[in-house]
């Protein structure tokens, strides 16, 4: 016990003494004691000489508490030279911080004056970083938990590599000047200005709501986004949006790397109020009962060349308003919603209307946020794209297919077109032989010919004739279904209804729903239901009124009684349910649909 | 009678083990004194605070084209009055030495409004409680051509700085 | 005359040895009276025993896990103390000094490294030191009211480190607290009350920081202290640690008749404790002096305890993660690990697995002694007349284990189960 005691204590007693040896000795002190050593070389009076030589290493801290929060910055325990205008060519962390007149700062009497000087701003209120730190990777922000990491320079562990390797420069500075200087034509923030622009010709501002410039609902508000967010989130999100929110219905924009770069230090700059506005006017901005008219409606309309005709003018405010970074026009492809090279032919001018003043009219769970532009707008764009009425050259089955059906359904017809993620309920997966050998062919052929109301399924009748409607078809049965069609047995369907509308009849239809329905359809029979999400197709939206208007008693019954082959749809025959009760559940799902046409 | 037991004195064994005993002993305490001594020693330095979190003691006042030639300036935030002779400045120190208010410029020099204390334009006492004169800070000139006083190095009075 | 200049003279030159004499009265001890003395008239050292059993001095025996625990408070509260110099339980200062604490203060990083992991080493090893005492059927008559102390000692220690865990204001911090003050509500009747009481508002909040603060530096030091005190008096009282002869019935007090045997030593009534009756003409020969035996072994276990402490906290940092963000909980978010097993049964049952089984569990342990007095294997490791009782004690320690690991380890996003390799 004795040996193990005095062992023991000579253990600890070391231990102290390495503990008491690592504490004396930091980087930080030694690049002090660098810099002394180089300022002695350059000395030039003894004076400064002899206050060089007995100087001693100290922490060297600013404390900012005009801009907010308080900052403590201790940057200058390594940087220690940035006031030094010698050591310009020297290396880091010994340099001099750059002078600029882009900065404010002015060449006078032979030396540059700083206007942003470190005693009153700091540095971590332009460079982010973690001021209280005294080692490089804690000050500089490289721990994963710092949510604000040096900007344009820190590059964290978590990040991925491919997004790490376009966050770095000097350039996402600029999301930093807007905090005071928030004038959109501020020279020093170009790219800033530019991401602003990107912000509305992408069509970002239909979806996101950042206050005083837009006033979207579908996306989350992007008002303060530039303080929750760091820079891999944002580059990464607009990269590949469902690989942070598997959920999102986020469309992934074709955009150049110096687009993405511009729009990050844009949604970076945008940290709620500016430091510059008074309290009165961001007070007044919140509590302002007016949405913002986007700028984007105000700077297209000054675009506006010389147009003679409102379909002139609409092809203007189709391209000024970002319909094309989602929509097909010709050359112009977004990629992520519909092709309206067809849409005169296709639609007439009072579909197109309601659709631009809320595309939910139409299609209700359309993606498409409702712009609420002009009416005037409105009109003139609706009149452009009814001048959309050439109609495809005369084409095989097959490149028809792949020319019209292929952006939703997919090249191989499995439902995984570019559009297919945005478009809700999803394009048919026309490989799923057990669903489409089990239906009469006439229902495909009309869903081609009449279009499916109310989903983005559009009639093709005027714009492929009936053989040709034919020959895709037989394309598809031949080339992607590739199964012969199944005889099924017969069946015992009512034409209509056998079970008169009314409140009761509704009533016990909707105690039967809730008992059985609402897993896989929801509550609210909105297709939401909780096993909704591990089911393809997607269990059906019952409160689609376009589609439920266009959907007869007779496949309504069919469906519930004898299933939906090729779905998750079971046959409720088989559970009991009898031609009453699905009767009622009709009445009820009628029930829910009682507006629209 | 019993055996004795062991822990009763036996004198062979005594001789044989003490000094073992000793030595380990002595380790043991050498071992926990040291370990003691450094615990102690970096209590206090830990205990001293190597940052504060209220003034700074050295900052930056200005460029000396800031101070005309016979400038009388005094920074009541910084307790400091910046003097400037032709081509040479000063700072002096507005904290009284007798109880530590804050001295206000007068016409012959520096007047305190508490318990009546005089000095002259140099700082030193001319009347009054005060038991010292005014102190006086270095000032430097950084290599951005801005002068700095330093609150923590005390100059000798009459000590101007050349710029 | 010269007299006088004699005595005062002597004085001057007596002064070192004085001094010293007046605070040490006994010189160091080289007789085994004198070794009694020491023990006996030293304010710090007349907590223990003049002599003390060797069973109790076998490190196999209690692993000198009770020891382990106190010298952790004692460590605790050093760099508790220290640390209170820097920190400030303000909701927008607490997360900035922290920093400082890992920057600008000297020897900052390794102090709070020291308190963290010492905290969560006293929680495991108070635990450990239960199940000890438990395992050795230590908690038998007479030591029931003592290791009622040492339940309490043990909820006093978790509620120590569980309002530590609020300071750093940092995302794990705030949400630790606000699930374990949540499981606290859960409680019937009172729940919502005292989580009001301990939150001084409706959330966690500057209120909750200022409180927990109070709590964990002043309030919670002081009781336990008193409670420690009792403790170590109450080992005393009992007659030291529990032996296995002990259970060997009601030693004989020189039964009259029996033979007398000539005393071969003398002894002066020197104070009178219960326990071990002195057993005159048989001198206990597994017995040592406490001076410098036992000296020896506590202050071994001290500086192991600190070595162990010193090296964990040299090699890995406290966790300091994101300052708090009230809108954005982690996902998951988890108590403290020991209280993960809680959590693990409340996302069962909120009221059972947070309130009815712990409390069942509490119930069981006060009750302990006052049910199960049988003597029998007293004094050893899983003797084999305690072994349904150890059984049964073994199950819950390891039920107890599992639901933590579990809770820590298997438990991801939503609370679903995540594999952890």
């Amino acid at each position: 016990m004795r040996l193990a005691l005095a062992v023991v204590s000579l253990l600890v007693m070391i231990g102290s003494g390495v503990v008491v040896y690592d504490q004396f000795h930091s980087r930080w002190e030694d690049n002090q004691r660098a810099y002394f050593h180089q300022a002695l070389e350059q000395a030039k009076t003894p004076a400064e000489r002899a206050s060089l030589e007995g100087r001693q290493p100290k922490i060297e801290q600013t404390i900012v508490t005009a801009f907010g929060e308080t900052r403590i910055d201790r940057c200058q325990s390594c940087h220690i030279a940035v006031d030094d205008p010698r050591l310009t060519s020297a290396k880091q962390p010994l340099k001099t911080h750059p002078y600029s007149a882009a900065m404010g700062d002015v060449f006078r009497n032979g030396r540059w004056e700083r206007r942003h000087k470190f005693s009153d701003f700091g540095c971590t209120l332009c460079h982010d970083g973690q001021g209280r730190g005294l080692d490089a990777a804690d000050a500089h922000g490289e721990d994963p938990f710092w949510p604000s990491p040096m900007i344009g320079y820190t590059i964290q562990d978590r990040w991925s590599k491919e997004t790490a390797g376009h966050l770095r420069g000097a350039d996402f500075i600029q999301a930093k000047c807007v905090q005071c200087h928030a004038d959109k034509d501020f020279a020093g923030t170009p790219l800033v200005k530019r991401g602003r622009e990107l912000f509305f010709k992408t069509g970002c501002f239909g979806c996101h709501r950042i206050e005083g410039l837009s006033s979207g609902t579908i996306g989350p508000d992007l008002t303060e986004v530039g303080n929750e967010r760091k820079l891999d989130y944002l580059w990464g999100h607009i990269v590949d949006p469902r690989a942070y929110t598997a959920t999102s219905v986020m469309p992934q924009f074709k955009l150049s790397d110096d687009d993405k770069k511009a729009l990050v230090i844009f949604l970076k700059s945008r940290r709620g109020a500016s430091m510059s506005e008074s309290s009165v006017d961001q007070f007044r901005m919140q509590t302002s009962t007016t949405n913002p008219v986007p700028e984007s409606v105000a700077v297209v309309a000054a675009a506006i060349t010389k147009a003679s005709t409102p379909a002139a003018r609409g092809e203007q405010l189709i391209q000024g308003y970002a319909c094309l970074s989602c929509h097909k026009v010709a050359d112009h492809d977004g990629g992520i919603s519909p092709d309206l090279s067809y849409e005169g032919i296709i639609r007439d001018q009072p579909w197109l209307i309601d659709h631009f003043n809320n595309p939910r009219s139409r299609v209700p769970d359309s993606n498409m946020p409702a712009f609420g532009l002009p009416e005037s707008d409105f009109a003139d764009m609706a009149a452009y794209l009814m001048t959309r009425t050439a109609p495809p050259p005369a084409m095989t089955p097959a490149e028809t297919f792949k020319t019209l059906c292929a952006r939703c359904h997919g090249e191989k017809g499995d439902g995984k077109g570019i559009n297919a993620i945005y478009i809700d309920p999803a394009p048919r997966d026309l490989t799923k032989a057990e669903f489409m050998t089990t239906k009469p062919e006439t229902r495909f052929l009309t869903s081609i010919d009449q279009g499916v109301p109310g989903t983005s399924m559009p009639p093709w009748d005027k714009v492929l004739t009936d053989e040709q409607i034919k020959g895709v078809f037989d394309y598809i049965s031949k080339n992607i279904v590739r199964e012969p069609q199944k005889q099924l047995k017969p069946r015992k369907v009512p034409e209509q209804n056998p079970v008169p509308m009314s409140a009761e009849s509704a009533q016990r239809g909707q105690a039967i729903f809730t008992q059985r329905c609402i897993g896989c359809h929801g509550r609210k029979a909105d297709g939401r239901g909780p096993n909704s999400l591990d089911i393809s197709p997607r269990p059906r939206n019952l409160r689609n009124s376009a589609f439920i208007h266009n959907t007869p008693d007779r496949r309504l019954t069919e469906s519930i009684l004898y299933g939906v082959e090729g779905t998750a749809m079971p046959s409720w025959m088989d559970y009991g349910l009898t031609q009453s009760d699905v009767g009622d559940i009709v009445n009820y799902i009628r029930s829910l649909n009682t507006t629209g046409k | 009678m019993a055996a004795p037991p062991k822990s009763i004195e036996c004198e062979e064994c005594k001789d044989k083990q003490i000094p073992r005993r000793n030595f380990l002993a002595i380790l043991s305490g050498v071992g926990v004194a040291g370990s003691l001594l450094a615990g102690v020693f970096s209590s206090f330095v830990f205990m001293k605070p190597r940052v504060t979190y209220g003034q700074p003691n050295r900052f930056l006042i200005g460029r000396p084209e800031d101070f005309p030639p016979g400038a009388r300036l005094a920074i009541d935030t910084k307790r400091v009055c910046i003097v400037r002779e032709g081509d040479k400045v000063a700072a002096i120190s507005t904290t009284c030495t007798h109880l530590g208010c804050i001295v206000a410029p007068s016409a012959t020099g520096f007047q305190c409004p508490c318990h009546g204390s005089q000095f002259d334009v140099d700082g030193n006492v001319t009347g009054g409680p005060a038991p010292k004169a005014l102190s006086w800070f270095a000032v430097t000139l950084t290599p951005s051509g801005e002068l700095e006083v330093d609150k923590d190095n005390e100059i000798q009075t009459g000590t101007y700085l050349s710029v | 005359m010269s007299d006088e200049v004699n005595s005062k003279w002597k004085n001057v030159m007596n002064f070192p040895t004085n001094v010293v004499k007046s605070i040490f009265r006994n010189p160091l001890p080289s007789s085994d009276r004198g070794r009694a003395a020491t023990s006996f008239t030293n304010f710090f050292l007349h907590i223990q025993p003049v002599r003390v059993s060797r069973q109790a001095l076998r490190p196999t025996y209690t692993m000198g896990l009770g020891l382990i625990s106190f010298f952790l408070f004692v460590i605790l509260t050093v760099t508790g103390v220290l640390l209170m110099f820097y920190y400030v339980p303000s909701t927008t200062q607490a997360y900035g000094r922290m920093l400082d604490l890992r920057s600008s203060v000297a020897f900052g990083v390794i102090l709070r490294n020291m308190h963290r992991w010492a905290a969560h080493a006293m929680v495991a090893t108070v635990f450990l030191h239960m199940c000890r005492v438990f395992f050795t059927g230590s908690y038998k008559p007479p030591r029931e009211f003592n290791w009622l102390i040492g339940v309490a000692l043990f909820l006093l220690t978790l509620l120590s480190s569980f309002t530590g865990y609020l300071l750093p204001w940092d995302q794990l911090a705030f949400w630790a607290i606000t699930v374990g003050t949540s499981i606290a509500g859960y409680a019937p009747l009172v729940g919502k009350e005292l989580k009001f009481i301990l939150l001084g508002d409706a959330t966690v909040g500057q209120e909750a920081l200022l409180r927990f603060y109070v709590l964990h530096v002043v309030v919670l030091p002081l009781v336990l202290t008193l409670f420690v005190a009792v403790h170590f008096w109450r080992i005393r009282k009992d007659g030291g640690l529990a032996k296995p002869e002990e259970a060997e019935g009601v030693p004989v007090l020189a039964a009259a008749g029996a033979a007398v045997e000539q005393p071969s030593r003398r002894f002066s009534i020197q104070g009178l404790v219960r326990g071990p009756f002195v057993k005159i003409g048989n001198l206990e020969e597994d017995t040592v002096f406490s001076w410098p035996n036992l000296l020896i072994a506590e202050l071994f276990v001290l500086l192991l305890t600190i070595a162990g402490v010193m090296i964990v906290s040299f090699l890995f940092n406290a966790p300091l993660e994101q300052p708090v963000n009230v809108m954005h909980p982690p996902n998951p978010a988890k108590a403290p690990w020991y209280f993960l097993g809680l959590q693990e049964q409340v996302s069962y049952s909120a009221f059972w697995g947070g309130i009815g089984i712990p409390g069942i569990e509490l119930l069981l342990l006060v009750l302990l002694p006052y049910f199960d007095r049988g003597k029998e294997g007293v004094g050893s490791w899983f003797a084999r007349q305690r072994i349904l009782a150890n059984s049964l004690f073994l199950v819950f320690v390891i039920a107890n284990v599992i639901l933590i690991v579990i809770g820590t380890f298997f438990r991801g996003a939503n609370w679903q189960f995540v594999s952890p390799f």
